[in-house]
């Protein structure tokens, strides 16, 4: 089920009314509704899944508590282990097996040998199981850190591993966030609701309107890349920035609005982050929830920045590579964390990886300075070069990609695959961007304006763009999903 | 909680109004012409009526059309005499072309090359063979004294019926119920980008317990080439032909390669039917001939169609 779908929003009516109406004051009602609307949420796609997550649960449910329990410092270790195995195992298997049995084989055939492929396996990619596998392994983490105290109600700890909003796509949530709110009492608020209402709005117009309108205009740029001149190219590359933004994000601000329909507050994931002035502060402000993952349970165990510079630099490339595998198995991503790394050591050299950590462009002015405005450009570059790799089918089409970037540059007028006019996608990007610029404050209240009369034109204006970039005929699934 | 359903419901119904002024503010969504059944049961649109086409999400196509007082999408009055050259073209949507402006229609193309002639456009969306014979028929008076009648004819879909008889399915879209939803702009807005018909899809599926929807594209039969006749079809082909006493002196079907088989057109050779095949202008032009949205010809698509006509026209007139 798709946030985006007809299915999704009679879902949410039902759930949101029984959640209120019906079981309004019994928590565990409210617990059991929140885990059963979770499991036919997930078990839309393919009710085998189901096993899986279920599976995860138990495990880590009990592992938790045997963490907790046990006070041999190695037997704790030895659990943390188990649990970590058992996570990433699943991981591995459903995720990473064909690409490291393939890449083995590529290997081999280099070497000179020749290896059938008959290990590889027709394995279907379970939907979100690199989100959910990495939230129960926080719980196991942070229970092993003496950070948390494992919880003995497997009802909430259930609830907490399958929450619908997020469970697909993020935010990765740790325990001392979600768990924490899923075993206290909710009770109705309504300005939180709007808040959500307005966020689900803002992320359905990021996705529909800017994600999905430029969809078929990457594709087709990217699969027919040997053809193009370099200013599609890059026009490509820059388009993919703006529809990966618009995907993930709206799913974001959709999951964040709808846990605020229930009572609960999910960490931001996305803070504007091609307003950033270097890839240090990109980092801060684009999927953060994995960011954090990464940097609480590996960058921070292997030593942070407290050790010495060169390890602090193989710490941030570890970093780095490993995030890139995680998005998944192919060297595409292993290319995009690599690129990433190499733009972010130099800015930790430096120590300006912290500059703007608290800071907003144009934070006293209506206007960013010049400065700020070339550094966001050079940024904006930088990461939508890295996008290349990303989107990529291949490593070798990633790099064909680049080279006809930089040697056909001629300007060619691009015609959109279908006929529409291409100038409407040139003003919806120029016009989405001031727009982000102008609500850069709070990346959480969309609509934040004090007039209520300007609120309810950018609501008019939001749901018009949704009708006037309306395709029928569109894949509206998420890019995310594939992780 | 009851006040978020309210203030809700309020501001979507506040939103909808603005949105209605909006659609009906910058024209984004077609004007309907009224379909009449005239004193012949013929089926039509009111005569004398003006409007505007609109097809896309922000106004791909913007063309006005202009009903003529005898009831089709002309630039022209149809004045038929002995003294005049005339050529007619019947046909449904393909020919009418509310999606093009009147006066670049097909037929104006042609008079701007034939100048001797007055070319009459006979088309109505929906029109089947039955129907375009039956209108030559009711019309005979007039259509007897035109000198050349080209007829648009797809195999796969004109054929379908053997005898005409009005179509109560599309005269339903004038009781008031309809006229009166077609008032609310911002409906019919939305009907014409797709959402009320995927909505109303999806839908269906969910109370029929179909989980995934069906993802199969719409439009995917839609270009397949027919390679084999239809018996029925042909039957039927035959009997409107006989029934309606085709003349084959003067009348020429319009026919394209993607609705029709090449049995048929060895079919009509063997008969002395004339016939253009514009399958090769279309696919051999270097720009493309349909619209973005369907397989009706754009602006270049009906130039090609307009050469051919004048050209058989031509040549027609030469052995004459």
């Amino acid at each position: 089920m798709i946030f985006n779908s007809l299915e999704f929003f009679l879902f949410l009516f039902v759930v949101y009314a029984l959640y209120w109406l019906v079981f309004k004051k019994s928590l565990k009602g409210q617990n059991i509704l929140l885990l059963i609307s979770s499991y036919i949420f997930y078990g839309w796609w393919d009710w085998r899944f189901l096993f899986l997550i279920v599976l995860s649960t138990i495990v880590d449910y009990f592992i938790g508590i045997t963490i907790y329990k046990t006070e041999k410092q190695k037997t704790r270790k030895a659990w943390l282990w188990v649990s970590v195995l058992f996570n990433l195992g699943l991981l591995g298997f459903f995720k990473y097996y064909n690409f490291f049995v393939d890449s083995w084989i590529d290997l081999f055939s280099v070497l000179g040998y020749s290896l059938n492929s008959t290990w590889t396996l027709n394995i279907i990619l379970p939907v979100g199981i690199s989100f959910y596998t990495f939230q129960t392994m926080s719980y196991s983490f942070d229970i092993y850190y003496k950070k948390l105290k494992p919880t003995k109600n497997f009802l909430a700890f259930a609830a907490f591993v399958s929450f619908f909003p997020q469970l697909v796509a993020g935010p990765i949530e740790r325990a001392s966030n979600l768990l924490h709110q899923i075993i206290n009492k909710r009770t109705f608020n309504y300005n939180q609701c709007v808040g959500g209402l307005k966020l689900i709005l803002w992320g359905l117009f990021k996705k529909m309107v800017i994600a999905d309108s430029l969809g078929p205009i990457v594709d087709d740029i990217f699969t027919n890349y040997s053809s193009y001149s370099a200013s599609t190219l890059v026009l490509g590359a820059v388009f993919f920035s703006f529809q990966i933004y618009g995907d993930f994000s709206g799913y974001s601000d959709i999951a964040i609005g709808t846990a605020k329909l229930f009572g609960i507050e999910l960490k931001s994931n996305f803070k504007f982050p091609y307003f950033s002035r270097n890839i240090a502060e990109f980092w801060v402000r684009w999927h953060t929830s994995l960011s954090d993952w990464f940097r609480y349970y590996v960058y921070i165990p292997l030593g942070g920045s407290r050790k010495s510079k060169l390890i602090s630099i193989r710490n941030i490339a570890i970093v780095f590579l490993i995030s890139g595998l995680w998005h998944g198995a192919n060297w595409t991503y292993l290319f995009w964390g690599a690129f990433h790394a190499i733009a972010f050591v130099p800015i930790f050299l430096l120590g300006k990886n912290s500059k703007y950590k608290n800071s907003i462009i144009g934070e006293h002015s209506l206007l960013p300075s010049i400065n700020e405005v070339l550094r966001m450009v050079m940024v904006f570059s930088l990461v939508t070069f890295s996008w290349v790799f990303f989107r990529s089918a291949t490593i070798a089409d990633a790099f064909s990609y680049i080279l006809r970037m930089f040697s056909e540059f001629t300007f060619h007028s691009y015609r959109h695959p279908t006929g529409f006019r291409m100038i409407d996608y040139y003003v919806l990007i120029a016009l989405f961007v001031v727009y982000e610029y102008i609500i850069r404050r709070d990346e959480r209240a969309p609509f934040k304006f004090k007039s209520k009369y300007i609120r309810f034109i950018a609501y008019a204006i939001v749901i018009l763009c949704m009708l006037l970039f309306y395709d029928s005929k569109i894949d509206r699934s998420f890019i995310y999903f594939q992780f | 909680m009851k006040k978020i359903f309210f203030k809700g419901a309020f501001y979507g119904l506040l939103i909808v109004l603005v949105l209605e002024l909006v659609v009906r503010g910058f024209h984004l969504t077609k004007d309907y012409p009224v379909r009449i059944i005239d004193e012949n049961k013929v089926e039509k649109w009111q005569p004398n009526q003006n409007g505007f086409s609109v097809t896309g999400n922000r106004r791909q196509n913007f063309s006005e059309f202009r009903i003529n007082n005898s009831g089709f999408n002309s630039y022209r009055e149809f004045a038929p005499s002995k003294e005049k050259k005339e050529i007619a073209l019947v046909g449904d949507s393909y020919i009418e072309g509310f999606h093009q402006d009147y006066q670049f229609s097909i037929g104006n193309k042609i008079e701007k090359q034939l100048t001797n002639f007055e070319v009459y456009e006979y088309a109505y969306a929906g029109y089947d063979f039955a129907d375009e014979l039956n209108l030559i028929n009711q019309f005979k008076d007039d259509f007897n004294l035109i000198d050349y009648v080209f007829i648009d004819l797809k195999f796969k879909t004109d054929l379908q019926r053997g005898e005409y008889t009005v179509i109560p399915d599309r005269m339903n879209l004038e009781t008031p119920f309809y006229r009166n939803l077609r008032k609310f702009k911002l409906l019919v807005y939305l009907n014409s980008i797709g959402i009320t018909g995927d909505l109303k899809t999806r839908f269906r599926e969910l109370v029929a317990f179909k989980i995934k929807p069906n993802t199969t594209p719409k439009n995917e039969n839609k270009l397949q080439e027919v390679d084999e006749i239809n018996p029925k079809y042909l039957a039927n082909f035959n009997k409107l032909v006989e029934t309606y006493n085709f003349d084959k002196s003067r009348f020429v079907l319009l026919l394209e390669k993607r609705n029709t088989p090449n049995a048929f057109k060895n079919y009509l050779k063997v008969n002395n039917f004339k016939f253009i095949d514009l399958t090769t202008d279309l696919e051999t032009s270097k720009r493309p001939t349909t619209l973005i949205y369907d397989s009706h010809w754009n602006d270049n698509g009906r130039s090609i169609v307009a050469n051919a006509i004048v050209n058989y026209t031509r040549q027609l007139e030469f052995k004459n």
